[in-house]
């Protein structure tokens, strides 16, 4: 079993979503809870069941967010042995994680997400919204004022990655545009997607210029919502009323990047090759028998990257690999003839997640009760989320 | 008029940048902005550069590390153009290019700045630059202009 100690014996016995919109009239802790009450119930156990609690963000005492605290409070769960916030594909991990060292029996993983008000005029007229801005920029000093500091947590940096990697690969934006058709087409078969019509290539390179050569269409589209996950060990769920999905391997992944990011390595060093790498380590199940996958589209391009990171194409291939995998009748992604791609629409369609409905549609594809979008046969599933530069997860589901 | 001061006392470093996370760590970047001096962190034991201001050198771990001008010389690695800001009520007229230059003293060591005195449409990676200084009110801020006879 070498690095992974811990394959197949740990599994995820609920999944729990809210509605996904642009204004939802609601806060993060009233996302949090809804998506909770939700995995909670899925999985079919009591809520004091529950002795692990990895909340929404990166600020643990945070007032009015769907942190751990206010998460244990509001839902009423006496006692739980471990607690903790994280957000990007790190949590579910650190949430798995938990479970696996025996800190705690069932995790809940609670992820909630708002449209902020940089993100549309209309947010930002919005007196709750700016009253959230207010408060998530305490301790910061992100944009105060010395422009050399403005690519601290910025998105600013992928844009910049898209240039380079074109010039470098002398490659067009073929491999973001694929992919943002990919996931527009699977959105219009969600009911539950923000993006229902699909996009074409046209479509794609009309849209309208954010952050010269990334595009309206290259990024995921702001709304309000939560997903929350349910893990607990194999083991127990046996005894559950529910179809277990495993957790075959996982892994997180850094680089020595830091925290500005115009230091990024090259292309093939951030964080996602790191985390893949990590995973490669650690999973018997390898690419070639994967049934859907799901790389993170926070922006195009860092699908496009978990894509060659993972080991798809070669560095800089993914455009011809991609067109070359395009599938005209479903007007979806079949990698290699054969493999699905973000079957429900990701950031570009259903909503921007931070990743967390990544899982969550993972796990539902391998129940095997999606209904009119079930994958036939879906028993694998490879997820990567989070960023180029934290918090980037490689997680390997199966079902039996 | 900024850049003229003498000697910059903490307090004043203070006063000057009051929205900046000021610490122990970087306060000489800070102070040296203030005069018109680009410095950059430096391993004294094995002259290595570090970036951004931290207090340890991450190749030999001293703890000798001093802050040192930079020549201002180095190349566009990678940049974008900015049509929205992240306010979305502010108004673009033209876009706002965001560069990472990387500085000729170092591989990988790159300063995110503005670059001016250059049409964004001619901004083009690997171009040669060299830094400049913006007055906006008290402050002198970096910025990077390309080279002479580098554009194209
Ligand atoms: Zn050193």
């Amino acid at each position: 079993m070498g690095l992974n100690r811990h394959m197949d014996t740990i599994a995820v016995i609920g999944v729990g979503s809210t509605p996904y919109a642009r204004d939802l009239q609601s806060s993060h802790l009233a996302l949090g809870l809804e998506a909770a009450v939700n995995a909670i119930r899925d999985a079919g156990i009591d809520k004091q069941q529950v002795d692990g609690i990895c909340g929404s963000g990166m600020t643990p005492l945070a007032q009015g967010g769907a942190g751990f605290l206010s998460l244990q409070g509001s839902l009423g769960i006496d006692r739980v042995t471990w607690g903790l916030n994280s957000w990007l594909g790190s949590a579910f991990v650190h949430g798995a994680g938990a479970v696996a060292a025996g800190l705690c029996d069932t995790m809940l993983v609670v992820q909630t997400y708002q449209r902020e008000i940089s993100m549309s005029r209309s947010a930002a007229a919005d007196p709750y919204r700016q009253k959230l801005q207010q408060f998530i920029e305490v301790g910061s000093d992100i944009g105060g004022g010395d422009f050399a500091k403005r690519w601290l947590h910025s998105g600013e940096p992928y844009a910049a990655w898209m240039r380079r990697y074109m010039h470098d690969y002398g490659v067009n934006k073929d491999a973001f545009a694929y992919m943002a058709m990919n996931n527009r087409s699977h959105g219009s078969r969600n009911p539950a997607a923000a993006m229902q019509v699909p996009i074409t290539l046209d479509d794609y390179h009309n849209s309208r210029m954010i952050w010269e050569p990334m595009q309206m269409l290259d990024m995921d589209v702001p709304v309000d919502c939560a997903e929350a996950h349910i893990i607990t060990t194999a083991e127990r769920a046996r005894d559950l009323d529910v179809k277990p999905v495993y957790i075959h391997a996982m892994s997180l992944g850094g680089t020595r990047i830091g925290e500005f990011y115009e230091n990024s390595l090259g292309w093939t060093e951030n964080s996602h090759w790191a985390a893949a790498q990590g995973l490669w380590d650690r999973s018997e199940i390898r690419l070639p028998d994967v049934d859907v996958f799901y790389p993170y589209d926070g922006y195009t391009i860092d699908a496009v990257g978990c894509v060659e990171a993972v080991g798809y194409c070669q560095p800089g291939e993914c455009g011809e690999f991609l067109k070359s995998s395009w599938d005209d009748a479903g007007n979806i992604l079949k990698l290699n003839g054969k493999t699905q791609v973000t079957t429900h629409g990701g950031g570009l369609a259903l909503g921007r997640a931070g990743g967390a409905n990544f899982y969550s549609e993972a796990v539902r594809q391998l129940r095997g009760n999606e209904g009119a979008r079930q994958v036939e046969g879906a028993k694998t599933a490879l997820i990567n989320i989070g960023s180029f530069f934290h918090d980037p997860s490689a997680v390997m589901l199966r079902a039996d | 008029m900024p850049g003229n001061y003498g000697p910059l006392d903490d307090a004043h470093v203070f006063e000057l940048y009051p929205d900046i996370q000021l610490s122990r760590d970087n306060i000489e970047h800070y102070r040296g902005l203030a005069q018109g001096r680009l410095l950059i962190n430096r391993c004294h034991d094995c002259h290595h550069w570090i970036y951004p201001h931290r207090p340890m050198c991450p190749e030999c771990w001293s703890w000798n590390v001093k802050p040192e001008e930079i020549s201002g010389q180095g190349h566009i690695f990678m940049f974008t153009l900015l049509y929205q800001l992240r306010d979305p009520k502010s108004m673009i007229h033209e876009p706002v290019p965001v560069a990472a230059v990387e500085l000729m003293e170092q591989k990988g060591l790159r300063y995110l700045s503005r670059i001016v005195d250059c049409a964004p449409e001619d901004i083009t990676h690997d171009m040669p630059v060299r830094l400049t200084w913006l007055e906006e009110g008290d402050h002198l801020w970096p910025a990077f202009a390309p080279m002479p006879g580098s554009t194209g």
